[in-house]
């Protein structure tokens, strides 16, 4: 076996010193911590050249993140959850002076009530926020996207801060085999980070002014969304070098068992795996099952799910998230990539689940697939799911009775 | 008809509560009314707008008035402010009210299809008020020049000086100088007709092909933008008493307090507010104040 073991969270901070960041503003946060608390050992002892800093919380940190990144710094910042979600103000403006920083997202569900495992609703609340974003499935997809983020928003034609998420627990603890890069095609791939305009105490600029009319405000965030979406083709080219460097391939999306598929399950993130497998347990059914996985999420790669969910009978979107009073996020984003296309599939079938990381069986898996199939025998209108088991419901029942001194 | 009032005054001057007054003298006179001011980064003597719709029909329009029928310029230094602009879109067989009493004739240049109304109103306020603020002034000439009933703007006038927590005796002398700006002045018919809008959309492509970022590289750049014509009052710097101790230039929040060749205090009249702090610090009293031409 090639590699060696390591938690998507070690492979993060492998990755943040294979790019020899310069800067580590940092608050911790489960199940992030581990991220910096390796990267801070590694300071201390020597083996990477980047000044560490603990911040008095995730704000702070975000705006030390982006002003150094200004300055000319290649940064790297790590959070999760609540504390995205504290630094989210920062998020915007760091996206809006287009400091081309990365922060590492360890995904975990969002109070209240309080829960520790995996949904993306704190990744996807800083979904408009100007940041691209790339999600990872495994942890040698965090440590590779990590590099792959810094080349594409470094590059001047994007100059945009970046977010690589990886799912709390399924991957921030996981052990798996990674195979880190050799630092010296690493250095060849990602050279050092070059600014335009840096911050400098001999020569003064200021970033993030006060335009006050609406014409000055719109030039310069139809410039942010342009930049956004060039970063795709960015990445692409990215991509390409990466895999004749490395000989791994990354795209924007990734099918899975696409060729003949007519039912076709988009997700995203670490729960994939689960979805692969019931792609193949589909396909020893006679069902043509397939699967396409998200792994860019801003820029959107609507012409990719356009171009590989065109003529199938049914499509699944399988949300690991929840806009209370719509549903899945992603759901709404793919029918809308789909709505122009010709032979568009003749139904989405909105699936909700996996919320704090609840466990999905391969009974729930297979019904959304199944679901998929009955709609298109049946010719009906999809309604959402929302999986949840009675095995489930009834200690969820009897922990409520106990809470309201019923047992 | 709609009718759409833009004023233009200065941070101090009362613009949003002329438009307040005249908004809800119409509204007492039975118009369906609309009035709202933009705010921007307020102070005392910045450029400010406010805007006042009346009409005997339901109002559709919302937002800034680019097109309006009446122009009411509370300080004639901003005729020339390339920023406030303040005849632009002025209908054809609109009104310009200004407060001036440097202009006679037609105030709006290269203009000769808008008619132009002049008005001491600063005069007025100092010998009504005893200071320069011109809300019931402009919005009574408005009123009247519009047709609107007398009692409801004297009322309007005493509702809103009141709501901003006006004295009864300075609330009474408003009224007496809105009465007597409303007895100067006589209805003017208002039959206006839009200017045509010479405009095309950019496609996206176009905004974004220089790739925009935005980042300010040049210093001192604020000094280009003049902001001497926001002064209401003029310091000026008697030399025979000026011993060059600097404190000016040390309180002055502008930077517009300049070292001269000759090694004396000298005043940057184009960016000095007016803010009048130099004089107060003064130890000398060396700086004294005049009241800026016309208004």
């Amino acid at each position: 076996m090639k590699g060696r073991l390591l938690t998507g969270n070690a492979a993060a901070a492998a990755a943040a010193r294979l790019a020899r960041v310069d800067y580590v503003p940092a608050y911790p946060i489960t199940p992030q911590t581990e991220i910096i608390e390796t990267i801070a050992d590694w300071v201390r002892e020597g083996t990477m050249d980047s000044k560490f800093v603990q911040l008095e919380s995730e704000h702070s940190m975000m705006t030390a993140a982006g002003a150094a990144s200004l300055a000319g710094a290649r940064v790297f910042t790590a959070t999760s959850s609540q504390g995205l979600l504290y630094a989210l103000e920062m998020l915007y403006n760091v996206s809006g002076w287009r400091a081309p920083m990365l922060l590492v997202n360890v995904s975990r569900g969002l109070a209240a009530p309080i829960v520790l495992e995996p949904d993306h609703n704190d990744v996807l609340a800083a979904r408009d926020s100007g940041f691209l974003q790339l999600h990872s499935e495994t942890c040698q997809e965090v440590a590779d996207l990590v590099l792959l983020a810094y080349r594409v928003a470094e590059d001047k034609r994007v100059s945009l801060p970046a977010i690589v998420n990886l799912d709390g627990f399924y991957l921030s603890f996981t052990r798996e085999p990674v195979v880190l890069p050799d630092q010296g095609k690493v250095d060849q791939f990602l050279p050092p980070y070059e600014p335009v305009s840096p911050l400098s105490a001999s020569r003064p600029v200021a970033r993030g002014s006060a335009v006050m009319e609406g014409f000055v405000y719109s030039y310069f965030r139809y410039n942010l969304h342009a930049a956004a979406l060039r970063a795709k083709n960015v990445f692409n080219e990215a991509a390409g070098e990466y895999e004749q460097l490395f000989g791994r391939e990354y795209g924007p999306v990734e099918g899975y068992m696409l060729d003949d598929a007519e039912y076709v399950l988009v997700m995203s993130n670490s729960f994939t795996a689960l979805g692969r497998q019931a792609v193949k347990r589909m396909r020893e059914r006679g069902v043509h099952a397939g699967l396409l996985k998200l792994r860019m999420v801003r820029p959107f790669p609507t012409e990719e799910v356009a171009a590989l969910l065109r003529g199938r009978k049914v499509v699944g979107v399988f949300d690991q998230n929840l806009s209370p009073g719509l549903g899945g996020i992603f759901y709404s984003e793919v029918a809308g990539a789909l709505y122009h296309v010709k032979n568009r599939p003749k139904a989405i079938l909105p699936a909700v689940g996996a919320l704090g990381g609840k466990q999905i069986t391969a009974k729930e898996m297979d019904s959304v697939f199944e679901e998929m199939v009955r709609i298109d025998r049946d010719g009906v209108t999809p309604s959402p799911m929302f999986l949840m088991r009675d095995d489930e419901l009834a200690r969820v029942r009897k922990a409520v009775a106990i809470a309201e001194g019923r047992s | 008809m709609t009718v759409r009032v833009r004023f233009h005054g200065r941070g101090g001057q009362g613009a949003k509560t002329a438009s307040r007054i005249l908004g809800n003298a119409a509204f007492n006179d039975g118009y369906f009314t609309q009035d709202f001011p933009i705010y921007g980064a307020e102070r005392r003597g910045a450029p400010v707008t406010a805007f006042t719709r009346f009409s005997r029909e339901e109002i559709t329009e919302r937002g800034f008035i680019f097109s309006p029928d009446i122009s009411a310029v509370m300080d004639d230094s901003l005729i020339a402010d390339t920023l406030a602009n303040p005849f632009s879109g002025l209908r054809r067989g609109g009104v310009a009210v200004v407060n001036t009493t440097k202009a006679k004739g037609s105030v709006v240049p290269g203009r000769d299809d808008v008619k132009s109304v002049c008005l001491d109103l600063t005069g007025q306020a100092l010998k009504t008020l005893g200071k320069p603020v011109l809300s019931a002034g402009i919005a009574a000439a408005v009123a009247r020049i519009s047709g609107i009933n007398k009692e409801a703007l004297l009322t309007a006038v005493v509702d809103e000086l009141k709501d901003i927590g006006l004295s009864a005796e300075m609330v009474q002398k408003n009224v007496g100088f809105a009465a007597a700006i409303y007895g100067e002045l006589s209805p003017l018919e208002l039959k206006t007709e839009e200017l045509d809008a010479r405009e095309e959309l950019v496609p996206l492509a176009v905004v974004v092909s220089e790739g925009g970022i935005e980042a300010v590289t040049q210093a001192g750049n604020s000094a280009i933008r003049h902001t001497g014509n926001w002064r209401t009052f003029r310091p000026n710097i008697d030399y025979e008493k000026c011993t060059d101790c600097m404190m000016c230039y040390a309180y002055c929040p502008e930077s517009a307090m300049a070292v001269g060749p000759d090694g004396r205090v000298k005043i940057d009249y184009d960016n000095c507010k007016g803010c009048m702090i130099c004089m107060v610090e003064c130890p000398l009293k060396a700086i004294s104040q005049t009241l800026e031409g016309g208004a």
